[in-house]
């Protein structure tokens, strides 16, 4: 009979947002998810889910956490008995990429980077997040990680941290101002040391055109087709941004990186809460971070650096099976409870998306978090851009780091770059 | 005379110094990058970075990337194991595949010998990388991807090694014929002389060509990764090891990735230096034949 | 070479006719037949088995029972469905749970195994067929059949390619055969991240793909395909031949009279071929990297001021790639012209000093000649498969660096092997990668088709017998 109660529950979901495959089969857009039915307390009245293994693909250092926290889950509750779970650490690029190339073989709930819920989506492999766990997500989660996990109207998966943004770490002994490119360059080259910034990155290079007031998102439609582009990076301000990599790209100091693991000599670097850990531990007392820094433009003006802010999601993989389509969908709503993200913070520094574990006095005092909250008003919520786009972005970022683009480039070939960019960039939106 | 003569031997020796120094030039730089890798697998993990440094001689030198790998921390003995078993299997099934279409191709003159040759050198024509997702498909049908990797991957390199013919088919060619000729008016089968006959005549080809079947597995990360994703059980070494300095979840596994190169390079270089000489003549017979 | 050319036309005119009498044959088979042979266009085997050959009998009656058991139960799904590669995507049901459809991916792979199967029944049929033929005729003649015994012996003797070939044969066929043929296939759909297999259909589309790559748009593939392919052209030609004369240069180095420790100086080379190249060739892409320890150390000692770009720009990145790739190179080429090089008649040398020839002299008109004609098709084959050569310009460069004028994700130092790589690997634009491998194939076999017409034969099999 638990079969009742589940289907009554998603049918109604389901209903609202039904998926047909074949093309011409118009989804409803635009329906909110219903909500009836119960909570996630009197699902767990039905008695037989079954019994099975819930394969778990995480990052390589919460492998552990994610596998201690699951089997206390798991043990929580007789009626899961028959489940059991494995851990595997794939990383959030990996997941994404095991998961397209074979959906069937990958993992049933997964970690991933924000930036791969429109391939997820694209490939199907992704299960919609309906009815009262929507509602739960929406309610318990800051706004922007909520939009984050929808691709159109829909909700596909459940936000873990609310941490994937970048800001400036440095080392205090070489840096005197942080709040200024020119400084923190002017320093690292006094002190032959490097700073990095990974501006053949998609993700790191938007920082400076979002810095000068560029736009550049994409609209969706519910099956992750790309539906529009707004983007003004080919006009003056996209030239100023661009001149800007161009000259930070000239200095000797500059390395191109993110990842502190690789990096030597360094005295400044751009990066997110992951390498938080790593870097204290890299720069001892010299340890410091801060938003990132502003610069001022070819035309005089001074702009504060943006950037995406962005989220860590945890999807659950298509199901076949009722009883275990409930248990991933109660146990993925575990691990990225207030409890779990509280605990997850403690363990390895992850910052909460849960906005109950985003007020822990802990998180709130964090500098790395600090640091990471102080520039995330100047950070343009991180929507979904198409795969393609990436690799775009490394190409540009390329051509400025070979000095095929340099100082002497005239603006004209800039703005010719790039109306290129921003062609294609539109391109990818049919 | 005696004057030219001690010119000659003085020109002699300053060529042979000349010769000296380029070698030891020579040796150097192709040493360096080996030297490197045992200086970073020796940096102390405690005490300094464990990524990238700047620096050659570590500071304080430590087995501490050693023992972590030996310790129960990390999987790399099953990957080593792993790695062990698929290279002894691969190493077994391709000797033998090799022998039995060489044998068959140099001493039987059968209908479609040509076209079959040329049908195979045609198909090695196509890049394999092409082949992986249709090959990942095949090998999940058969159940022997991710729990199965390893038997999948001792069948795929087994299976298509057959093509891989020509250097023990010269081998083959240059037994003389009339040996078989002499056994088979003695009423020996053609079973019987491959077996008891060509088989033991071949000891340097059959060693060249376990040898390399036997090295490839170690450094195959790109189809083990494919066809093992999400099985860290199932990994190869290689896997684990690429895993570590490519993937950014792994902060400062740069010594620990040394320490397991030399830990892959000493046995398989140690094997390599004593069975050189069979290696040499593999290569060598190959080049010359084509 | 040149014959085969000249009579291709009667090639296939030949092989028309050939097919004419073949279905004359079939006829006269049929004609002159008893009722065993009768019933065996049917039964296949039924007549070898009447006539008490059971081996080839069963075998030919197995064959055909599992070939319908197949098609039945498995193959006629998948075929049915080939034209159009499925038409139920994958859904969802009531409850909100995934329902499958048609999974384009293996009617594709599938529906060409049925194929293949097809036709391999219509060869085995006719096997069949003529099998039988060969009976009739042999007791009419009144020659006594061979008996099951010797018909299995012979697996053994006669036959014993059949033995030996089987089983590698079937294992090319499957995982190398198959593979290739079903991707040829997919450079004819749409496979890509969008239409990815059981979720999404893909289909049939055409020439598409190749238009795509051969078109010269901002977009387009075009530009960025000659570009990666010159230099592909290009690398192979320095890899293979920069190689070859310096790894010679060392050989005759460690040959040279005097030089003592000659083992020493071989081992040391040779370590590079033993230690595995994704660790000894990743160590080397960091150790030139902007940060990496080369650069570190020079601008420690005031060498240079900023760091030398060895991967970031492209030409230099070219450059430094070919210059790795002899320290990777030249044990191999150091080991195989050692051996020949021992080999050439010392009495040559004697009598060119005699003439008065310097070293110089006798390195070009003696040594390099006999060289590139012993060697020549290892110099063939050593081009081809640098053309392809993964695994150096993967682990150094990673094809990087990218750049605004190439399309794709392709990179100044990519192959077109790597690039179909990403393609497969992180694009999962598989169509696409399809037609390039396509390429890869038709750029390698057009080169070994006019190299082989220019090497003086040296392909004589039967030279050493």
């Amino acid at each position: 009979m638990k079969k009742k109660v589940l289907s009554a529950l998603l049918v109604a979901a389901m209903t609202a947002t039904m998926f047909a495959g074949c093309g011409d089969k118009k989804t409803d857009e635009g329906t909110t998810p219903a909500t009836q039915g119960g909570s996630a307390e009197t699902q767990s009245e039905i008695t037989d889910y079954g019994s099975g293994d819930i394969k778990i693909w995480v990052a390589d250092n919460v492998v552990d956490f994610t596998k201690e926290k699951a089997e206390e889950f798991l043990a929580s509750n007789d009626a899961f008995s028959g489940y059991t779970v494995t851990v595997e650490a794939v990383g959030e690029g990996d997941a994404a990429g095991n998961m397209i190339t074979d959906v069937e073989g990958g993992a049933d709930i997964y970690g991933f980077a924000q930036d791969q819920i429109s391939r997820l989506v694209a490939a199907g492999a992704l299960q919609p997040i309906v009815g009262d766990y929507a509602t739960w997500v929406t309610e318990n989660n800051d706004a922007d990680s909520v939009n984050a996990t929808k691709v159109g109207d829909q909700m596909w998966a459940f936000p873990m941290t609310s941490d994937n943004g970048y800001f400036l770490y440095y080392d205090k002994s070489v840096v005197t101002d942080p709040s200024s490119l020119e400084q923190i360059v002017a320093d690292c080259e006094a002190a032959g040391k490097n700073f990095y910034f990974e501006i053949n990155s998609g993700w790191y290079q938007p920082a400076f055109f979002f810095g000068t007031g560029c736009e550049f998102t994409y609209e969706t439609d519910t099956d992750a087709n790309f539906t529009a582009c707004n983007m003004d990076y080919a006009s003056d301000k996209g030239v100023v941004a661009l001149k800007e990599i161009i000259e930070l790209a000239s200095s000797k100091c500059f390395q191109n990186g993110s990842s502190w693991d690789k990096a030597t000599d360094c005295a400044a670097i751009v990066d997110g809460t992951w390498d938080s850990a790593a870097i204290k531990s890299g720069l001892g007392d010299n340890f410091a971070c801060a938003k990132l820094p502003s610069f001022t433009g070819s035309d005089g003006q001074t702009y504060q650096l943006g950037g995406f802010s962005g989220f860590k999601l945890l999807g659950i993989k298509p199901q076949t099976e009722e009883g275990k389509a409930a248990v991933c969908y109660q146990l993925a709503q575990y691990l990225t409870s207030s409890e779990v993200q509280t605990a997850r913070y403690e363990a390895v520094g992850w910052g909460p998306s849960n906005t109950e574990a985003q007020a822990a006095d802990a998180v709130q005092s964090d500098v790395a978090l600090t640091a990471l909250r102080e520039q995330i008003p100047n950070d343009v919520p991180q929507g979904n851009y198409p795969g393609d786009y990436w690799t775009l972005a490394t190409s540009l970022g390329d051509t400025i780091i070979s000095h095929d683009l340099n100082t002497k480039t005239s603006d004209e070939d800039l703005m010719k770059t790039l109306q290129d960019f921003q062609d294609t960039c539109i391109g990818y939106a049919k | 005379m005696a004057a030219e003569k001690k010119l000659h031997k003085q020109h002699r020796t300053a060529s042979n110094v000349a010769a000296y120094i380029a070698l030891i030039i020579i040796s150097i730089i192709w040493l360096f990058p080996f030297v490197c890798i045992v200086l970073q697998s020796f940096r102390s993990f405690n005490l300094e970075p464990g990524g990238m440094v700047n620096y050659l001689v570590p500071k304080t030198f430590s087995l501490d990337s050693y023992k972590w790998l030996f310790s129960g921390d990390s999987q790399f003995f099953k990957w080593y194991g792993n790695t062990l078993i698929i290279a002894t299997f691969v190493a077994i099934g391709q000797t033998i595949m090799v022998l039995m279409v060489s044998y068959a191709l140099s001493r039987m003159r059968f209908k479609g010998r040509e076209l079959l040759m040329r049908f195979w050198l045609i198909l090695g024509m196509f890049p394999g990388f092409l082949t992986m997702i249709c090959l990942y498909f095949l090998l999940k049908n058969f159940g022997l991807t991710q729990q199965g990797a390893i038997p999948g991957l001792i069948l795929i390199s087994v299976a298509s090694s057959g093509m891989g013919y020509y250097v023990c088919k010269g081998f083959f060619d240059t037994i003389p014929k009339s040996l078989d000729e002499a056994a088979r008016i003695d009423g020996a089968s053609r079973a019987r002389i491959f077996l008891t006959m060509t088989i033991p005549l071949s000891k340097p080809i059959i060693i060249y060509t376990a040898l390399t079947a036997f090295m490839a597995p170690w450094c195959d990360y790109i189809f083990a990764s494919y066809v093992a994703f999400g099985c860290s059980d199932k990994y190869n070494v290689a896997v684990a090891l690429y895993r570590w300095v490519n993937t950014n979840d792994y902060q400062g596994y740069f010594t620990r990735f040394c320490a397991g190169g030399i830990l892959v390079a000493v046995p398989v270089t140690i094997l390599f230096m004593c069975l050189q000489k069979y290696y040499v003549e593999g290569v060598t017979g190959g080049a010359v034949k084509g | 070479m040149k014959d085969s050319k000249k009579s291709a036309g009667n090639k296939i005119a030949g092989f028309f006719k050939w097919i004419g009498r073949d279905i004359a044959d079939i006829g006269v088979t049929f004609k002159e037949g008893d009722w065993k042979t009768r019933l065996s266009f049917i039964i296949m085997g039924f007549g070898p088995l009447m006539r008490k050959l059971y081996a080839r009998g069963i075998a030919f009656l197995a064959l055909e029972i599992a070939f319908f058991y197949y098609i039945i139960t498995f193959g006629w799904g998948y075929l049915q469905k080939f034209t159009t590669l499925g038409t139920q995507q994958a859904g969802w049901n009531d409850a909100g749970l995934r329902v499958y459809g048609d999974n384009s991916f293996l009617i594709l792979l599938y529906g060409l195994l049925t194929i293949i199967f097809m036709l391999a029944f219509i060869l085995l049929w006719r096997m069949n067929v003529r099998e039988n033929r060969k009976e009739e005729l042999q007791l009419k003649a009144g020659h006594p059949l061979k008996t099951n015994k010797q018909d299995l012996h012979s697996l053994l003797d006669s036959n014993f390619d059949k033995t030996l070939l089987a089983l590698p044969m079937a294992g090319i066929f499957v995982f190398t055969v198959l593979p290739i043929l079903f991707m040829i296939c997919v450079a004819f759909t749409n496979y890509d991240y969008n239409h990815q297999a059981p979720s999404k259909l893909f289909t049939w589309v055409g020439f598409e793909n190749f238009k795509n790559l051969f078109s010269f748009g901002t977009a387009g593939f075009g530009s960025t395909f000659f570009k990666v392919l010159g230099w592909t052209l290009i690398w192979a030609f320095f890899a293979t031949f920069l190689n070859y004369f310096v790894g010679m240069a060392v050989a005759i180095l460690i040959n040279k009279k005097g030089v003592k420790f000659k083992k020493l100086w071989r081992t040391i080379l040779v370590m590079t071929i033993a230690v595995p190249q994704f660790v000894s060739l990743l160590y080397v892409s960091k150790m030139f990297a902007n940060d990496g320890l080369i650069n570190s150390y020079f601008m420690k000692w005031g060498w240079i001021d900023s760091p030398i770009p060895f991967w970031t720009n492209p030409m230099l990145a070219r450059v430094v790639i070919i210059l790795i790739n002899l320290w990777v190179g030249i044990p191999y080429v150091m080991l195989i012209t050692t051996g020949i090089l021992m080999n050439i008649p010392e009495d040559l040398y004697e009598s060119a000093r005699i003439d008065g020839a310097n070293a110089w002299q006798m390195f070009r008109k003696i040594t390099l000649p006999y060289m590139l004609f012993v060697t020549g098709p290892y110099l063939l084959t050593s081009y081809t498969g640098n053309l392809n050569n993964f695994n150096i310009i993967f682990l150094l460069s990673g094809g990087g660096p990218q750049n605004m004028k190439l399309t794709g994700g392709a990179g100044g130092t990519d192959l077109l092997v790597t690039w179909l790589y990403k393609m497969t690997v992180n694009d999962t634009n598989y169509c696409m990668a399809a037609v390039i491998g396509i390429m890869v194939f038709v750029v390698t076999a057009v080169i070994s088709l006019i190299v082989y017409g220019i090497l003086p034969s040296v392909k004589d099999e039967e030279g050493f017998q």
